[in-house]
């Protein structure tokens, strides 16, 4: 079987994937790609471990097929870090213990990167409505929070933006 | 004494980078070469003879590379973390949903799951046992034809149960239950397994009990225990249903039947239907107190629903019934367990071991005891606290008991208790506002006369770098952390020079089972004697190198000091000389809990010996016309010993009541004759981000005798008193009666409806 070649963006670099387009974003991104910080859960969109941002929105890669990427931005986890440098996101989540086992974390820090480029000044409200579909079995999500509000913060005052941090 | 140069500080979680960078490999994230892809055939009844099982047609499937049953196992079919009674393969019945009766590995995920559809299972399907008071009559259908469906029964007694009742002026009696819940680890269960050159296998598995998949996989695999290498990455949360061995063993008789690697990861649908639940209790309650609230005696018979096999059943009952007196001193107390057997889920270890099915209920009596002697729930629970040197129930006397009266106090202070009566109680026509306290008390570690023990093994280099080998899973609590500075600190090197080698049973020593709240205090003190007793050569070294007596000498933050002041040595210096000198900087430390005091006759045999006091207090808005409950606060204040990390420690409080509220308010494994309903995180709710309240977590440190610096465990205390502190809440704010958890909306409505309108709050 051939299947068609879908051209996309992962993590800034162009990419094309000739897979079958019924196979899910998650399985493509970890199993062909080999971006593993994708976590699976549960499949079936219930957890949020597998958050990655399409096109500036959070979505459940588990819950995307491939073949709906066609010339779409994806960035994942693996994104985040530049230059051996981690994200202010990721060094605060670090910073406070915003996790506990981390398997929750990649996708938790997606939905507050998404909801980051939407909101740059977040209430607690707005973070919690946000990473409410991202479950947490170790946390009270207390820390995961503050760690948003305080990354929101660090940007502002830095006349940073969750996109364009680095340097 | 010098203060601590690590403890007590909050160090950076160990390894953070891999996890916030998606690094971090976990068991499904594990590729080999030619690694194939294992699944699983579940029954597809929970009670059921099998008549017939064909895998003729599924290993004919092109991409099939094996297909095994009962008949292949070389070894004993049969887990064995303890009893040894649950097949890895059932061959003549299935006893519940989560039974397995084949195991295929197929090229592809796609081919393993046909190959699973073209296996043919026929069944006849027998009523089966879901009722676990119907199941104890006599009249009751057997889950096992030759053994009596009541598994195990305990009793634990203290003073005389008669005398007791006669001395109360009052006696609160109910019948409570607690609902079945799911542990819910984030990560599912999964292992991959591999066949080394020489025959050995590898098996990389997502547990808690790394040297019991050792001997778990040998024995089924009928080779011996040298040749299996268990390996842990990292793993995504535990909470109780990663103990006894999930699907590793499958893995492994997958990779010896092959001869290539095979992963199996545990779909949600399956972990859900197949681990081990909290068990279901019933508890049946007798508290007699005299008029000025003095609790005169406690009887109780807690009844729990195991499930078809014995995992931990009756160790979990132990840990509820022999605590299920509560934090309050009692003399007169008979106490009695029933474990019993049925066809549904079975019941294992999940965080709180029994404990927070126990607090539900004592924790309601104490309200409800309260509430007829007109006295406050605060100074009823403060005038019958238990105290340092009381005895309690299995005839232990409590080493180290302050932290319960001040637990109490500070939960009360910071709820503002004493303010509560000026608040608004109505502040909407639908809306009621109250507030509960509840109060636990704990055992950690296993208790007498059960192997309790760990190994850890230091090695220091010739640059000062420190190598910490441990055979305890760190399972997401950040353990390893708390190693790491328990040994630098006790060694005197900074924190970030300790490498922490993970659970590899061909490089790390048993340390048992990372639950218990066990593994700080135990895999922590064979840090602590490992790194002294290098330390000890170290100073030895130091003490002939600069001519100073070695008392005066001391090792701290890498360099030598003499009575308190730095020298111009460092440990790097000192570790080179002493290896020049053939003095060993190497160590190993062993550590198995000790219970120096004796116990007086007709005691428990098991009794345990480190006790943990906590209290929690919870203000909550009850609407009264859709029976939400809004957490408006939750306190939750906890007695932990010497806190190591305070982001760890508080972490586990915080992680702990989090799940509470979710056993208080929601969380519920739904079954219609074994069937489980809620075998998804669609039907299974845990708390999200918007279900937690604002909560003020605080740790006291009432340090422990015969601990490393007097720790005490907190994985599992958080979670204890939780859900009785909602209720009672709940209660107060409505008046309705709350004898059954979770308290979800339709119950809240069903017993406001059970309400007439003016006895409504």
């Amino acid at each position: 079987m051939t299947f068609p070649i879908i051209n996309c963006t992962i993590n800034s670099k162009s990419i094309q994937v000739c897979v079958d387009p019924s196979r899910t974003l998650m399985d493509v991104l970890r199993t062909e790609l080999g971006l593993t910080g994708v976590k699976e859960g549960c499949g079936q969109g219930d957890c949020g471990a597998c958050v990655v941002i399409m096109n500036q929105r959070a979505v459940n890669s588990c819950l995307v097929l491939v073949g709906q990427i066609e010339d779409c931005e994806i960035l994942t986890v693996e994104g985040l870090a530049q230059q051996g440098r981690l994200h202010p996101l990721q060094q605060k989540f670090a910073e406070k213990w915003a996790f506990q086992c981390g398997f929750c974390t990649p996708g938790m820090l997606m939905s507050a990167y998404a909801l980051l480029i939407q909101n740059p000044d977040p209430s607690e409200q707005e973070i919690r409505e946000a990473i409410a579909g991202n479950l947490c079995r170790c946390t009270n999500y207390h820390k995961v929070v503050e760690a948003v509000q305080e990354t929101s913060q660090y940007l502002m005052a830095n006349q940073k933006t969750i996109g364009v941090w680095y340097g | 004494m010098d203060e601590y140069s690590t403890l007590g500080k909050p160090i950076e979680r160990y390894r953070f980078n891999e996890l916030v960078t998606g690094k971090a490999l976990f068991t499904n994230d594990i590729k080999l070469p030619g690694m194939l892809t294992g699944k699983l055939l579940y029954a597809a009844h929970p009670c059921a003879e099998i008549i017939r099982l064909d895998v003729s047609r599924a290993k004919k499937l092109p991409g099939v590379v094996a297909v095994i049953t009962h008949e292949d196992v070389p070894g004993e079919n049969s887990y064995f973390y303890l009893s040894g009674d649950q097949p890895l393969f059932a061959s003549d019945a299935v006893h519940y949903q989560g039974d397995i009766l084949a195991a295929v590995a197929a090229e592809d995920e796609n081919t393993a799951m046909a190959a699973l559809e073209l296996i043919v299972v026929e069944y006849n399907p027998i009523h089966g046992v879901f009722d676990m008071r119907e199941a104890i009559k006599p009249e009751s259908e057997k889950v096992w034809k030759n053994r009596d469906n009541l598994l195990d029964h305990l009793t634990i007694s203290l003073g005389d149960i008669k005398d007791g009742f006669k001395q109360a002026d009052v006696i609160i009696e109910n019948t409570y239950y607690t609902g079945r819940a799911e542990p819910a680890p984030l990560e599912t269960e999964g292992a991959v397994a591999q066949i080394e050159i020489d025959g050995s296998i590898v098996v990389y598995s997502s547990t808690q009990a790394p040297n019991k998949d050792r001997i778990q996989i040998a024995r089924a695999l009928g080779i011996s225990e040298n040749q299996v290498r268990v390996i842990t990455p990292f793993i995504g949360g535990g909470f109780g249903s990663k103990i006894e061995a999930h699907v590793q063993i499958h893995a492994a008789l997958l990779a010896q039947a092959t001869g290539k690697p095979v992963k199996i990861i545990r779909s949600r649908e399956e972990a859900i239907r197949s681990h081990v639940k909290r068990h279901p209790f019933y508890l049946e309650c007798r508290t007699g107190a005299r008029r000025d609230g003095t609790i005169t005696a406690v009887e109780v018979k807690a009844y729990a629903d195991t499930g078809p096999y014995i995992n931990l059943g009756p160790e979990v009952v132990g840990v509820a019934v022999m605590n299920s007196s509560g934090p309050y001193y009692t003399p007169n107390a008979l106490l009695e367990g029933f474990t019993v057997m049925t066809n549904n889920p079975i019941g294992g270890a999940m965080r709180g071991f029994g404990g927070p099915q126990a607090a539900f209920a004592y924790e309601t009596q104490m309200d409800l005891l309260a509430e007829t002697l007109k006295m406050d729930p605060l100074e009823i629970r403060l005038k019958n606290g238990l105290g340092t040197g009381m005895q309690v129930p299995t005839g232990a006397k409590i080493r180290q008991g302050d932290g319960m009266r001040a637990c109490l106090e500070e939960a009360a202070r910071l709820i503002e208790w004493d303010k509560r009566k000026e608040k608004e109680s109505k502040p909407a026509a639908h809306l009621r506002r109250g507030w509960g306290l509840a109060a636990h008390v704990f055992t950690l570690a296993y208790g007498r006369k059960i192997p309790d023990n760990a190994g850890v093994v230091l090695e220091l280099a010739g640059d000062g770098t420190l190598s910490l080998r441990t055979g305890a899973a760190d399972i997401g609590q950040g353990l390893h952390t708390a190693l790491a500075q328990l040994a630098s600190e006790s060694l005197g090197i900074e924190v970030s020079q300790v490498r922490v080698i993970s659970p590899d049973t061909e490089k790390t020593l048993d340390s048992g089972a990372t639950n218990a709240s066990r593994s700080v205090i135990i895999s922590g003190q064979a840090a602590v004697q490992a790194a002294r007793e290098i330390k000890k050569t170290l100073l030895i070294t130091a003490s002939e190198e600069t001519g100073l007596p070695i008392e005066v000498l001391n090792l701290k933050n890498g360099w030598l000091t003499a009575e308190g002041e730095r020298i111009n040595m460092s440990v790097k210096d000192l570790a080179n000389k002493s290896r020049r000198l053939n003095r060993s900087i190497s160590a190993i430390g062993y550590y198995a809990v000790e219970y120096p005091e004796p116990l007086p006759p007709n005691s428990y045999p098991h009794a345990p010996n480190i006790y943990t006091f906590g209290a929690q207090a919870a203000q909550v808005l009850v609407d009264i016309e859709t029976g939400q409950v809004m957490i408006e606060k939750l306190v939750a204040v906890h007695d932990a010993g010497l806190i190591v990390n305070p982001f760890g420690a508080l972490g586990q409080i915080e992680g702990g009541a989090a799940m509470g509220i979710g056993y208080a308010l929601m969380e519920e494994i739904h079954s219609e004759k074994g069937q489980i309903l809620t075998d998804s995180l669609d039907t299974y709710l845990l708390p999200t981000a918007k279900d937690i309240p604002p909560m003020e977590v605080k740790i006291l440190e009432f340090p422990e005798p015969y601990t490393p610096f007097g720790v005490k465990g907190i994985g599992e205390v958080g979670i204890l008193p939780t859900a009785p502190a909602i209720t009672n809440a709940i209660h107060d704010a409505t008046g309705i009666s709350i004898n059954c958890i979770p308290m979800t909306a339709e119950r809240v409505l069903k017993s406001l409806a059970a309400l007439k309108d003016d006895q409504i709050n």
